[in-house]
């Protein structure tokens, strides 16, 4: 009987058996020496591309959402879209730390804190643009239930309210989660803290952390139950992004395909961003022991699978609409691939189904440069896709003789930079302040971290029954 | 109370015998065990004396009165509020916000919050149509027309609804400006100036020298009367009248064939056919108002009328002819070979009337043959065929109209063609008349020719502004120069004023007095509804001072006067006694209207067969090009320029806005090589034009159509350089007419100019996108043999055999009952010519700001309702329709649920309401709105248009009072006129009765010209309203989306021979 220990020995998830100090010293290296240049360089160019948008913000304030290209058919572009792109990159981050927490896939540790810390910045960027896309943004608080002199509700059947109720909820739950998972290395940096000031900081951060037997127990307890509560988020809140178009009368919004179809785009949208960004930070912070090319390969699977269902999801609404026999239905759906976005249509649907079935490949799951142009790529198709499903579909809508076309203006294309710039101003800052790998956790799946039964050279491989 | 009191008591009694104990004493004489103080621990007396009351020391004594302010309550008051007084008044400058005056005594019929109606008449145009005019405390703020009026009934053109905004135009002259030193110009008194110029003119009269006054037709007796004291005090005194895109070929070969007089009204109600030919009577040729009423009484199938034919024959595509029945393209030069070949027909073959006896008539014929026309020119027969038999077999029935620019020539031809048919009997009586006859082309020579050799003393433009009209040939311009003194009289700056020496400034229509005859059988009144708002003067009152030949002899009421002494000795001379005459007068004034008491007795016209025989030159094809100047219905001939709402509305066949440009056809393109935008230069013998090409489908190979109007150069900031000055290719019209030329060079030009439409244009005949209003049952049409022989054809083609119950939508959604009144309107698409009225009158009544060509490029648009148009068939061969759009009010409103803020409901009376004050913007609403008719002010419009001129104080009058102006970022769209429904609510709660349906007009309704909007309580079984909306012929736009809307549209019905609707199509 051949027996390959391979197919069953779970690969190492922290390569070179670092001893547990190795492993705190090389996480907390970055937030213990001066910034080098790179990191003073990225984040002069975020700074850059975050004050680009507050100018283009601040025009639109002063003189209207006419400064941007929107009009008549086309009442949402750049802002929704921007929107909705982030809100999908902030997936990532739940779904690796809660529902792989559930699962117990324990590789989810290297990447956890880092995509958890994404999904924040994220949620910031994108909950900016509800905000700043309404005609008056200084009566953005009457989207919320408040009671009022004047006696009027909100609207409980629009959507939109449902997105901020969603939104701000996901946020929340988000924020505690990665707020007290923070708390044991926090304690850590307390504890290795050497300035005052330093010291002081993480001492209130910590909450007095102890590391007591106690503390964990309470820990653990409170990092399950969120887990808990923010799996169904993981999925409710692309749903409900997803009804801002699916409860519309519009063809191409107007579709029940919409919200597993958008979660499964946020999911593989995130899953594009967090390989993006930590391509470039475990190879910038030498953290490629811990952030390993297993992770990578797991996480470009993940990548193939979610874009596979993107890519039914895109078939089935052809699909749907020929069948439905629905002339509007019809058209918006041939106006995708023969109108005159048909080239927004092409990326899409190169970058987001074609070009990531390379991933079947194991020699590209494992190559870097490959990688990161593929999700590269699949960061832009998937900001396509929501430029499709949304210009596209409102472009030429029911009335041909309302039918318009869209331009973005310099102001839309720098609000677009500007998101970046805010949401990578935040994650350099983030890189310098926090650990971007969980300590803790990831000193619990090294090799030999967790309690070990010694075995009898000749025994079966189980400890053997008391007698 | 009394208890303690007495405890009070006790213990000062204790005190004052001296029989005080330790507390403890007094009871059972222990020290405390546990104490709060050490004053309680050694049983202080005052502690245990206070221990015992309830209330401090001091609490409950009483106040000392002696220590309070002497200051009693009321007085306190008093002194209060009167210092708030002080101090609210001090803190706010109410001083700065203007006089505040209520009325001492009220003017009659005035009551605050109640719009007062006057009568007046439109001077925008020779027309001359009747007006209402609605004022709010003193504001004229709408215009309608005058329902009184004979021949416009209520109704006005655009040009007459937008006018309200040339009133607070704050780029009006508001003082008299001496130009005499052109580098600074500036701004003289009236006395001063009147002084100079009577000086000049009785110079100029006593040296010989001509006084030229240039004017446009004279429809005024009064005015008449004003021109001819002038030319009695000033005897050198001559009056050049002209008409820019008028009909002086029509009338001048009606004057040839009838011997005298203007072309007359045609009585359209009574065609059973017509046929037009290269006329647009619909929009902008002859009297629009009266036309497209009268021909869309032909076309109502509510009245059970059988329904007027129309063929039109054009090379230009216009919007008369994209509503016609049979429309066929021909070149505008091969119409004239077109009326012969058909007199040929009827003359020769049939053999119809009188004429075909007359030698000198059918001599002419003999080389013109109808079925080689035919196939020479491509031309589809049975059309034709149709067309013969029609006109054959509906003698007096049955009218040949031929449009106002084409030559003398054809319009004979036309003129012999109706004789030959018997239309003669659908002339009106009525005759258009003009005070002084329009000058001729020699006539206006003679006046340069005076100009140049200096025989000229002064030139007066009396509200006209040759330099920019008249043709270029004439050199008007130049000779100007030689004229010692150019007197202006202007509301806003242009080319001629310019170009002189002084600058007047007049009243407009709403600060003026005036009559006018149009016609012969009535006159109608013009008054003042507002004073002056700047130190302006009317025009016959600058020209009576000086006919008085003193600068004393102005008043304030000079005109007022004359006038009604003119009418005391003329109109209303029947009343001898002052008072009677007064009597008359106010009723005059108020109905608007007074009908001639003597009409010249009916003379049956004669047909001069000579015009025809002594016919020579003819109009016949020539070269590759044919040049057609038509008149803007917007701009008119380039008066209104500077009104941004008429700037913006857009052209009822090409959707352009701000600017002109030559239309030619796919062919003419593609052989010129140019595409749309593309700039192509234009070349006649009277000036050339560099002009962008628009490609318009269904215009004739090698027509080029240029609308008139544009390109001023010297004007206010809003119509300054929009579009392109047509009139540099006008002519003097010796050849054919001003406005046709088909000795035309035309060649690529290098660049390009964005020329702007509200409605994209998709290549309509691309599988693609073919006959998709069709197919997405957006425009229902049918034939009237159809509709005639199966009522319900709709009906079923719609629902099928289902049942009326049938038809109620199973919706998971509880359907609110609308008990009481329901709100619908019903457009009747057989009526509605695409014209725009509506939108122009839903502008002024709805304070819709001006957007500026830039954000209509950006697609938006704010007004409130829009023509549609949908193209079918090919781009050479193309049939139109058109449609109205505005906010459907759905029962199942899709804007509605999805607004977060819910600021867009319905109310019960199934209106669906926006509060501005609510709106956050997200514009949710609008992307769900399948009829995207809700629009979004992406900025404050008012202050990004020509930097804010539309903020300036003037404009701000101009408002709408019952209506918000919207702020930025604010979704708004039609309310169905919310404001008069609330009105019509306000008086029936006061006369304690329920709204009805029938007393609420809505703004676009009053202003159709064709009546084909109708508003009103769908709930009210009793209205006439009630039968339109449940019309066999009624379907809403976009039923699969299951909105409920409650604008219900009539079918189109064409009257065709075919009995299909698809064969209509094809």
């Amino acid at each position: 009987m051949s027996f390959d220990s391979t197919y069953t020995k779970e690969l190492p998830l922290v390569e070179n058996n670092p001893t547990l100090r190795q492993i705190d010293d090389a996480i907390l290296l970055p937030t213990q020496i001066k910034p080098l240049k790179g990191w003073w360089i990225a984040l002069g160019l975020s700074a850059t591309a975050l004050l680009i948008g507050a100018v283009a913000l601040g025009l639109t304030f002063y003189y209207g959402i006419g400064m941007w290209g929107n009009n008549q058919p086309v009442g949402w572009a750049f802002g929704i879209v921007n929107f909705v792109f982030w809100i999908g990159i902030g997936h990532a981050g739940t779904l690796i730390s809660a529902i792989l927490l559930l699962f117990r896939q324990k590789w989810r540790t290297g990447i956890a804190r880092f995509a958890e810390a994404m999904t924040i910045f994220a949620v910031m960027t994108a909950g900016i643009f509800p905000v700043i896309h309404t005609g008056r943004p200084w009566l953005a608080g009457y989207l919320i239930p408040l009671p009022n002199q004047n006696g009027v509700w909100v609207n409980f059947l629009s959507p939109l309210l449902w997105d901020v109720f969603a939104v701000s909820t996901y946020f929340t739950i988000s924020f505690l989660f990665w707020s007290i998972g923070l708390i044991p290395d926090i304690a850590l940096m307390r504890d290795r803290a050497t300035t005052k000031i330093k010291k002081t900081i993480y001492s209130v951060l910590s909450l007095g952390w102890t590391n007591s037997n106690r503390n964990w127990s309470n820990y653990e307890r409170a990092y399950l139950i969120l887990a808990g509560i923010s799996t169904p988020l993981v999925l409710s809140v692309h749903s409900i992004v997803s009804f801002d178009f699916a409860v519309s009368v519009l063809p191409g919004w107007h579709t029940t395909i919409f919200p597993p179809y958008f979660v499964a785009g946020a999911i593989f949208s995130g899953f594009g961003m967090v390989s993006t960004v930590l391509i470039v930070v475990r190879k910038a912070f030498g953290l490629q022991h811990i952030i390993t090319m297993n992770h990578l390969d797991t996480m470009n699977k993940i990548l193939l699978a979610t874009s596979t269902m993107v890519g039914y999801s895109y078939m089935m609404e052809f699909f749907i609409a020929w069948y439905s026999g629905n002339p509007f239905e019809m058209f918006a759906f041939a106006n995708r691939v023969l109108g005159p976005y048909n080239w927004a249509w092409s990326i899409m649907v190169s970058c987001n189904v074609l070009i990531p079935q390379l991933f079947w490949f194991k020699k590209i799951r494992r190559s870097i440069p490959v990688t990161l142009v593929i999700v590269l790529l699949v960061n832009v198709g998937m900001w396509f896709e929501r430029f499709v499903i949304i210009v596209i579909s409102l472009h030429r809508d029911f009335l041909p003789s309302s039918w318009g076309i869209f331009y973005p203006t310099i102001t839309d294309l720098s609000l677009l930079l500007g998101s970046f710039g805010f949401f990578f101003t935040f994650l350099l800052l983030f890189l310098k302040t926090f650990p971007l790998v969980s300590i803790s956790e990831v000193k619990g799946v090294t090799e030999g971290a967790q309690p070990t039964i010694h075995l009898h050279p000749h025994s079966n491989g189980y400890p053997k029954e008391k007698a | 109370m009394r208890l303690r009191e007495e405890r009070e008591q006790e213990i000062m009694d204790k005190k004052d015998t001296g029989n005080i104990l330790p507390a403890s004493s007094d009871e059972n004489q222990k020290e405390p065990n546990y104490w709060r103080s050490f004053r309680e621990l050694y049983n202080d007396p005052e502690f245990i004396k206070e221990r015992n009351l309830e209330f401090s020391k001091d609490e409950t004594s009483p106040p000392d009165t002696n220590s309070l302010s002497r200051l009693s309550r009321r007085k306190f008051l008093a002194l209060m509020s009167a210092s708030a007084a002080v101090a609210a008044a001090g803190c706010s400058n109410y001083r700065d916000k203007g006089v505040l005056i209520p009325y001492n005594s009220k003017p009659e019929s005035v009551t605050i919050g109640n719009p007062t109606f006057f009568a007046s008449t439109c001077d925008g145009c020779s027309n001359a149509c009747g007006l209402l005019i609605r004022t709010i405390e003193g504001r004229p703020i709408k215009v309608d027309g005058n329902p009184d009026h004979p021949v416009s009934k209520g109704k006005v053109c655009a040009i007459a609804q937008a006018s309200v905004m040339n009133l607070y135009d704050p780029e009006r002259l508001k003082n008299p400006v001496d130009r005499t030193d052109k580098g600074n110009p500036k701004d003289i008194a009236w006395g001063e100036l009147d002084e100079k110029i009577i000086g000049a003119l009785k110079s100029a009269a006593a040296g010989g020298k001509e006084i030229s006054i240039v004017a446009n037709s004279i429809i005024s007796p009064t005015a008449k009367k004003v021109l001819d004291d002038f030319t009695v005090t000033y005897p050198t005194t001559k009056i050049y009248s002209y008409e820019p895109y008028g009909s002086e070929t029509k009338n001048s070969a009606w004057a040839k064939c009838y011997g005298a007089g203007n072309y007359p009204p045609v009585q359209l109600d009574k065609a059973k056919i017509i046929l037009s030919l290269e006329s647009d009577f619909l929009i902008s040729d002859g009297n629009k108002v009266e036309a497209a009423r009268l021909f869309a009484e032909g076309r109502d199938v509510f009245t059970g009328k059988e329904f007027n034919r129309l063929y039109t024959v054009e090379g230009n595509a216009s919007l008369t002819g994209l509503n016609s029945d049979y429309r066929l393209i021909l070149r505008t030069d091969l119409i004239e070979d077109f009326v012969w070949c058909l007199l040929n027909e009827f003359l020769i073959k049939q053999r119809l009337s009188v004429f075909a006896s007359d030698v000198n008539i059918t001599s002419k014929l003999q080389n013109y043959s109808l079925e080689q026309f035919i196939s020479a020119n491509n031309l589809p027969k049975e059309v034709i065929g149709h067309l013969v038999s029609d006109l054959s077999k509906n003698p007096g029935t049955s009218i040949v109209i031929g449009g106002s620019l084409l030559p003398e020539s054809t319009h004979i031809a036309i003129n012999l063609l109706n004789e030959v048919l018997g239309s003669s009997k659908l002339y009106s009586k009525e005759k258009n008349v003009h005070q002084i006859p329009i000058s001729t082309p020699s006539e206006i020579d003679l006046l340069i020719s005076n100009l140049k050799s200096g025989k000229t003393g002064v030139v007066i433009h009396y509200d006209t502004n040759p330099v920019y009209d008249f043709a270029k040939e004439f050199g008007y311009a130049d000779a100007l120069k030689n004229a010692p003194l150019v007197i202006t009289m202007a509301h806003i700056i242009n080319e001629s004023a310019d170009a002189g020496n002084y600058v007047l400034p007049l009243n407009t229509m709403f600060e003026s007095w005036g009559d006018f005859q149009p016609r012969n059988t009535f006159f109608s009144t013009q008054q003042p509804v507002i004073a002056p708002l700047y130190n302006t003067r009317q025009k016959e009152e600058i020209l009576l001072t000086w006919a008085k030949g003193n600068k004393d002899a102005f008043k304030a009421d000079l005109y007022h006067q004359y006038l009604m002494d003119n009418w005391k000795a003329t109109v209303l001379s029947e009343f001898k006694n002052e008072a009677k005459f007064n009597n008359a007068w106010s009723a005059a004034l108020n109905d608007g209207v007074v009908m001639s008491k003597s009409v010249a007795s009916d003379v049956p016209m004669q047909f001069k067969n000579e015009a025809v025989a002594s016919l020579n030159s003819r109009m016949t094809k020539n070269g590759d090009f044919v040049l057609l100047l038509t008149k803007s219905s917007t701009l008119g001939d380039g008066k209104h320029a500077n009104n941004g709402w008429l700037q913006e509305l857009s052209h009822p066949v090409t959707k352009v806005v701000w600017d002109n440009y030559a239309a030619i056809s796919t062919q003419t393109s593609k052989s010129l090589g140019v595409d749309v935008n593309d700039l192509v230069k234009i070349t006649t013998s009277s000036g050339e034009l560099e002009i962008p090409v628009f490609i318009q489908p269904g215009i004739a190979e090698g027509v080029i159509a240029i609308t008139s109007g544009y390109g001023r150069t010297v004007c206010g900031v809003v119509g300054k350089d929009a579009g392109f000055d047509s009139n540099k290719l006008l002519s003097k019209g010796t050849k054919l007419s001003p406005y046709l030329n088909n000795d035309v060079k035309v060649e690529k030009s290098s660049g390009s100019y964005d020329v702007i439409t509200t409605q994209d244009y998709y290549p309509f005949d691309e599988p693609f996108y073919k006959d998709i209003q069709y197919e997405r049952e957006i425009i229902q049409e049918g034939t009237y043999l159809q509709y005639k022989s199966d009522p319900d054809f709709l009906r079923r083609e719609i629902h099928g055999e289902a049942k009326e119950e049938e038809l109620e939508y199973g919706s998971i959604n509880k359907q609110y009952k609308h008990t009481g009144v329901k709100w619908g309107m019903v457009i009747d698409l057989n009526k509605c010519t695409g014209c725009s009225e509506c939108a122009a009158a839903c502008n002024v009544e709805n304070n819709i700001p001006i957007v500026g060509k830039d954000q209509v490029k950006k697609r938006r648009m704010m007004q409130w309702i829009r023509l549609d148009r949908y193209y079918s068939g090919t781009p050479e061969v193309p049939k139109a329709n058109f449609q109205p759009m505005l906010c459907q009010h759905c029962d199942f409103a899709p804007c509605e649920n999805v607004c977060p803020v819910a600021a867009t409901t319905h109310s019960t009376d199934g209106i669906n309401g926006m509060a501005y004050n609510r709106c956050v913007g997200t514009r949710y609403c609008s992307n769900n709105c399948p009829y995207k008719v809700r629009r979004f002010n992406y900025f404050n419009f008012r202050d990004r248009f020509r930097d804010g001129i539309q903020l300036e104080e003037s404009y701000s009058l101009m408002a709408n009072p019952e209506v918000t102006v919207r702020s930025r970022g604010v979704m708004e769209k039609c309310t169905f006129c919310l404001q008069r429904i609330m009105d019509e609510r306000q008086v029936a709660i006061q006369e304690n009765r329920m709204v009805k349906g029938s007393n609420v007009k809505t703004a676009c309704q009053e202003a159709c010209n064709s009546n084909a909007i109708y508003f009103g309580d769908q709930n009210d079984k009793d209205s006439d309203f009630y039968k339109f909306n449940n019309s066999n012929l009624g379907y809403h736009v976009l039923d699969d989306v299951k909105t409920k809307p409650n604008v219900t549209y009539i079918a189109k019905l064409k009257n065709v021979f075919e009995t299909e609707k698809s064969e209509a199509h094809n």
